[in-house]
């Protein structure tokens, strides 16, 4: 059992180096000079600039890399940390439905229509402090309830697959979004489209108020507890955890499968739902997204990465945020799009999902484990007959 | 009303409704083939991306039509190999394995443009071609019946071709019958001597190949250029046809058409001051509530509520 949770560790650690390996000689390719000259030269350039490249993109989140030397990129961090939060939620949610083996991916469209809508309350709700802002976050969290128990319901009653429902319904929920912002909440002063301005008492309190570092974050660790909670520690958890692994013991066992199966797509759209009003609360303070912004999507990731285990979505969730905030400081500076993540990110999602890879080293660890165990366990066996 | 219906039943309408049924209907084929050998493709909107790409980018750069539909085929079925040899050598789960590769096709897309033509949003200023109309001689010239066949692009004519060849594939051939076999029970076929990772790596590769055609088509028909993430849900949809259409390929054409012309005609509404974004969720609400009504009908007549499985939905371990 160690050996084999090491070795996860292992196969995960071997995926991101590997992804890091491919963008860098996607780097050193893009950076390749088409100017005239010997090739060896060309070759030394494209090392250079790609190695300069990938210093911005490992590193540009903390460092501040100026000609006098480094000094602590205070933006870059809080950037950093603040991107974390939306997609921390998101992929809470998704390890919930994962959990159940089910595959709605509607977090996306949850997320989105749940900001739009609470973006009403946000502007019109009286503004009384912390009351406002709770009230907003369980309409989003409502919203988000409400619209994934629409695949929920046809998955458990209808036998309609969740993942082609859930998808369809991401559409809809944009462009229902869209509509409701367009046609209520527009600002018309504004020169592109964007909602009107959250009363100031909505907003989420700031911890720096020059880069806008608000307290999502912590919201986003108390929700990572408490799903940890419920999905580790009620039983409610454990039937959730029984029907992902064996549907067809779960249901000898006395468990409603159908009722499972939509209350849990239900619980993950409410999480799912405060994903993105949190950070319209905290950083933007109006609803401005015109294409759905991708947490959803990004969920499935982190969910991915940390393995469906509610504990470590936000490690994951800050690195996925680490490397983006790193390849838009990279795209600052040098002529690499930033969408390279967007590679990586699909390199490590299929290697850490491959359970074939690095499969022979993994039996081979176990094996070996098991030996020394038994071994280990001679003595004790002995003592134990006495 | 009136005037609604005369914008839904024009000519123009039909014409439309079968340029948007296109791409969609190769990618459902693509998907009936994977799903008969139960490996659901749900790549196809990402495989449909890339070929739209590569084959705007191919024939902008090198001005050879035939290059860039040979390198959008053979990238597009790459694609779909790299699906299948995770899926079925290194044991991915396929759906995961299938959005990495969406991920991957709507950021590397952007990220190779950029490289490319420096522009994130699309290719306008690549000069790509165009694969040609064709008019078909005698037929053309008569009325209505000309209007309807002829003059149509090449891919939507193959596509055609291609719902028969695809219904005399998986039911007439050996190779559709091992496909089928491997999709209704693995371990039966196994026992048969038919090998289950090879076929389904054919089957996953022909959907691949399937899409690709319908990317190509966006990118060098539907249109003139590329544009960031410009499927925009096809492959999707494209699966929810197949949900509908099942496993004939008939039905499965049917199926596209119905969601093409729903599209075509939330265009046409769109003059009539439905808000544009009623109109272009229209699509995705019909095939929810066709999938609903579908999928009630099957748990009716099975007459027993049984969760654990699902059309299209993941595979069982």
């Amino acid at each position: 059992m160690k050996a084999d949770k090491r070795f996860t560790l292992y196969r995960i650690g071997i995926s991101v180096g590997i992804a890091l390996l491919i963008g860098y000689i996607i780097v050193f390719i893009a950076s390749f000079p088409s100017t005239d000259i010997a090739f060896m030269k060309k070759m030394k350039e494209a090392f250079d600039s790609a190695n300069e490249a990938y210093k911005y993109f490992l590193t540009g989140a903390l460092i501040r890399w100026r000609i006098t030397g480094a000094a602590f990129n205070q933006s870059g961090f809080i950037q950093w940390i603040n991107e974390a939060v939306p997609i921390i939620i998101t992929g809470l949610a998704v390890s919930m439905v994962f959990t159940a083996k089910q595959f709605n991916i509607g977090a996306e469209g949850q997320m989105f229509l749940g900001a739009a809508v609470a973006t009403a309350v946000a502007i019109y709700f009286p503004g009384i402090p912390f009351v406002s802002t709770v009230f907003v976050i369980i309409t989003a969290m409502a919203v988000g309830a409400g619209f994934a128990s629409i695949p929920g319901f046809m998955k458990a009653k209808l036998k309609a697959s969740e993942l082609v429902t859930s998808l369809m319904l991401n559409y809809v929920a944009f462009f229902m979004g869209l509509f409701i912002i367009k046609t209520f909440l527009r600002d018309t002063e504004a020169g592109s489209l964007v909602s009107l301005e959250f009363q100031q008492q909505a907003m989420l309190p700031l911890l720096n108020e020059r880069y806008r570092w608000h307290i999502g974050i912590f919201f986003a660790l108390g929700m990572t507890v408490l799903v940890w909670f419920i999905m580790k520690k009620t039983t409610w958890g454990y039937k959730v955890k029984l029907i992902g692994d064996n549907m067809k013991f779960a249901e000898y066992s006395g468990i409603n499968s159908s009722k499972m199966i939509f209350q849990v797509q239900v619980a993950a759209g409410a999480v799912a739902g405060s994903a993105g009003i949190i950070e319209l609360l905290g950083y933007h303070g109006r609803f401005l997204w015109l294409y759905s912004p991708g947490y959803g999507w990004d969920g499935i990731i982190i969910a991915t990465l940390a393995r469906n285990n509610p504990l470590f979505v936000p490690l994951a969730a800050l690195f996925l945020s680490y490397i983006r905030v790193g390849a838009k400081i990279m795209g600052r500076y040098t002529n690499i799009a930033p969408e390279i993540v967007a590679i990586l990110q699909a390199v490590i999602i299929l290697l850490v999902t491959a359970e074939a890879f690095l499969a022979k080293w993994k039996q081979r660890s176990i094996n070996k484990e098991a030996t020394q165990n038994e071994i280990n366990a001679m003595p004790v066996q002995v003592g134990d007959t006495k | 009303m009136n005037e609604m219906l005369q914008g839904i039943l024009s000519w123009d309408f039909i014409a439309a409704g079968i340029r948007v049924t296109t791409p969609i209907l190769l990618a459902a084929l693509g998907a009936l083939i994977a799903e008969s050998a139960g490996t659901p493709n749900i790549a196809l909107e990402g495989i449909m991306l890339i070929s739209a790409f590569i084959g705007v980018i191919v024939s902008g750069f090198t001005g050879s039509l035939w290059l860039a539909i040979i390198f959008g085929v053979i990238v597009g079925t790459l694609m779909a190999a790299i699906l299948a040899y995770f899926a079925l050598k290194l044991k991915t789960d396929i759906i995961l394995a299938a959005i990495a590769l969406n991920i991957f096709a709507s950021g590397g897309t952007i990220f190779f443009l950029a490289m490319l033509t420096g522009d994130k949003g699309s290719s306008a200023s690549v000069n790509s071609l165009l694969i040609p109309n064709v008019t078909i001689p005698i037929i053309d010239k008569i009325p209505i019946l000309g209007e309807i066949l002829s003059g149509h692009h090449s891919i939507t004519y193959v596509a055609i071709v291609l719902i028969f060849v695809v219904q005399y594939l998986m039911y007439k051939t050996p190779l559709g019958l091992r496909i089928r076999a491997v999709g209704e029970n693995p371990d039966a076929a196994e026992s048969v001597g038919i090998s289950v990772v090879k076929t389904r790596f054919i089957a996953l590769m022909l959907s691949g190949f399937l899409a690709s055609l319908g990317g190509l088509f966006l990118s060098m028909g539907y249109v003139s250029w590329f544009a960031r993430d410009m499927t925009a849900g096809r492959g999707w949809i494209a699966l929810a046809a197949q949900a509908l259409g099942g496993l004939n390929a008939f039905g499965v054409a049917a199926g596209s058409f119905l969601f093409g012309f729903t599209e075509a005609a939330s265009y046409s509404l769109q003059i009539f001051d439905i808000p544009y974004e009623f109109t272009q969720s229209l699509p995705f609400i019909i095939t929810i509530i066709v999938l609903g009504i579908y999928a009630w009908r099957k748990v009716k007549a099975s007459g027993k509520l049984n969760v654990s499985n699902s059309s299209v939905g993941p595979t069982e371990k």
